[in-house]
């Protein structure tokens, strides 16, 4: 460790830290664009300067180590001085297209400005014309008027994903940020891209012009897209300004987690998005008709009713129960209790989607979050077999619709169409819901709170990130009512 | 019997302003015709539907969303307005321009007066002075409350 001052702050910083990073830790933020903490330092954006006691210049925070007994000013008049004046060169070809830019209300050049600048503009004269909206690949768009050449998506192409699909082209006045002869970004990590660029210049088209930043509501959970578990930022909007088949969520952004995914996520979990807005289940569906005035606690005494019915030592062969490894632990070790060890089933099944390829970096193999959870519980997954399900099975509890990933619609139809009393609880619409006496609307990963387990074992409790949709609960909260509504205590909130 | 002519009393009270101002104004009126100037003049009703008073410069009427010259809207969908308005009336969606210098534009600016308290913030607030209040259309009413959800892109 190496003792240091700034602002006249006693700081330890372990050695080889820059000042930068040593200044946040003693909470002092020093303003900078180019500097991300995943990279080294690149020290061109010359926004980090700060005054270090025995030199004559100004130094970058970012490119500059710490030493024993260094002695760092970061506010004082010649250091407020060298910032307005970097802002103000910045500024100077920068097309202050904030009304129509995506960036503004989370932009640092605005930001900065506002807290280091507040200058009149002094150029007379005409900005140069560059390219507004320039399609690099995968939906991104760049817009070299806005670009200030902090080079991060560079380094980020070059250093994280390796591709290297972007590079800076041209010199002086003419420098640009552009792909190679005609190359577009491809990788599965492309829309890191726009959330590190600290101006508007690379926009998500899946994004653009849909709203402004400050309406977002940001609620940080775990993706659900695959076992790795990265932290992400669901951004939602709630009631107001938001109208009939409006979007709700309107971007999923990497969260920080260094025990995980660092500062990234991959595209795959950042579609996300379209997973919890569209084809979702709100009404309880009863015969593949939706109930406006039915209620899902109601419906529910129904399955409720159909359980008891089955007198208690047949219960074992005639009620089946399929789940699926989207379900956090704390619903997982519920079903349990309630299916194993209450009711005393043996037919308890798992359909999960079928693993897709793992890219080497985030993304796994396993297409479920939960999959470590599931055997912690107690759980020891397997498929249906749908011939033996057709044959015995009187109640059927379907949670999910991935047994369609495993078997074909047909198949299933022929198997399960002898069932009499078929119960399927899941959060989007699908051809199973026309098999079911009973669909019940269910929340998603990032509307409920819970715990995953990744693939390394990693234990991780979130929280609600979005409110479900009215009239949609957790199977959580449909669980513990089925138990109470069976007369077994298992210390849940009575949701009924 | 005491209680009646309180009520009584009052109503004489009342019948003397009225007769007070009549004549007050009658005096006014009358000398007026005879050609003598006071200071005062006597009331004067507007006749309203067939007769307007002027409404002042700065007086907050119907809002209207200005258009460039080539007929699209001027606003650029910044959402603004949007973010300022108190009463939460104004619903804005925006589009993409095929004009590279344009970018975005405003498909749909839906003002609901039901909510509107005509404060004027969304004209304050815009930054390529797309709206403004300044019609003079203060005869705002409908028979359903759809009816005063105003679509002003397409005025």
């Amino acid at each position: 460790m190496v003792g240091l001052k700034i602002d006249g702050r006693p700081v330890q910083a372990p050695e080889g830290t820059n000042v930068l990073k040593a200044a946040e830790q003693a909470g002092v933020s020093i303003p900078h664009f180019c500097y991300h903490p995943a990279f080294e330092a690149e020290g061109n954006c010359r926004m980090c300067l700060v005054e270090v006691e025995g030199l004559p210049k100004l130094e970058l925070a970012c490119s500059t180590v710490v030493r024993e007994g260094m002695t760092v000013w970061t506010s004082t008049p010649r250091v407020l001085q060298a910032r307005k004046d970097v802002l103000e060169f910045l500024l100077a070809e920068h097309p202050l297209d904030c009304p129509i830019c995506d960036k503004a209300g989370e932009c640092k050049l605005q930001e900065y400005y506002d807290r280091h600048g507040l200058f009149a503009g002094r150029f007379v004269e005409a900005k140069e014309k560059r390219d507004k909206k320039a399609a690099i690949g995968k939906g991104l768009l760049l817009d070299r008027e806005r670009c200030i050449l902090c080079t991060r998506c560079v380094r980020f192409l070059r250093k994280v994903t390796g591709t290297g699909e972007l590079g800076v082209f041209e010199r002086g006045v003419r420098t640009e940020i552009g792909i190679y002869d005609g190359v577009p970004v491809d990788n599965n990590y492309s829309g890191n891209l726009v959330d590190i660029c600290p101006v508007g210049a690379i926009t998500d088209a899946d994004f653009r012009f849909k709203t402004r930043a400050w309406f977002l509501k940001k609620g940080p959970t775990v993706c659900p897209g695959c076992s790795r578990g990265c932290a992400i930022v669901v951004e939602s909007v709630s009631g107001y300004p938001l109208g009939e088949g409006q979007r709700r969520i309107f971007r999923i952004k990497a969260g920080e987690n260094p025990a995980v995914n660092g500062h990234w996520i991959c595209d795959f979990g950042r579609s996300g998005r379209r997973d919890i807005d569209e084809r979702r289940h709100v009404r309880v569906m009863k015969n593949a008709n939706p109930e406006e005035e039915l209620s899902w606690q109601k419906a529910l005494a129904d399955v409720t009713a159909r359980i008891r019915a089955v007198p208690g030592p047949e219960r074992a062969a005639k009620i089946a129960v399929v789940l699926n490894s989207r379900l956090t632990c704390e619903e997982l070790v519920l079903a349990k209790r309630v299916f194993a060890e209450s009711l005393g089933l043996g037919k308890i099944f798992f359909a999960d989607p079928k693993p897709g390829v793992a890219d080497g970096f985030l993304l796994t193999e396993e297409r479920v979050p939960n999959a470590r959870g599931v055997l912690q519980a107690g759980f020891s997954p397997r498929l249906p077999d749908l011939a033996m399900l057709a044959a015995s099975v009187e109640v059927l509890l379907v949670f999910g619709l991935h047994l369609l990933d495993h078997f074909s619609e047909e198949a299933v139809f022929r198997a399960l169409a002898g069932i009499p009393w078929k119960f399927l609880f899941s959060s989007h619409a699908g051809p199973l819901d026309r098999l079911a006496d009973f669909v019940f609307p269910v929340a998603l990963p990032a509307e409920k709170s819970g715990t995953y387990i990744n693939v390394d074992g990693l234990r991780q409790t979130f929280g609600r990130a979005v409110e479900p949709p009215p009239g949609v609960v957790s199977e959580r909260e449909i669980l513990g009512c089925l138990a109470n509504g069976l007369g077994l205590n298992m210390g849940e909130p009575d949701a009924c | 019997m005491f209680k009646g002519w309180l009520v009584l009393k009052e109503l004489l009270r009342g019948a003397a302003i009225t007769a007070r101002h009549f004549f007050v104004n009658m005096t006014f009126h009358t000398l007026k015709l005879f050609g003598v100037r006071t200071k005062r003049r006597g009331a004067v009703t507007i006749q309203y539907p067939e007769e307007r008073k002027e409404l002042s410069p700065r007086h907050r009427s119907l809002h209207r969303v200005l258009s460039r010259e080539d007929g699209k809207p001027r606003c650029v969908a910044c959402m603004l307005c949007v973010t300022v308005c108190p009463s939460e009336c104004l619903s804005v969606e925006a589009a993409e321009d095929d004009d590279p210098e344009v970018q975005k534009y405003a498909a749909r600016f839906v003002v609901d007066l039901n909510r509107c308290c005509f404060c004027g913030f969304c004209v304050e607030a815009c930054p390529v002075d797309a709206i403004r209040m300044d019609t003079g259309e203060i005869r705002l009413a409908a028979e359903a409350r759809a009816g005063l959800e105003l679509p002003l892109e397409k005025r």
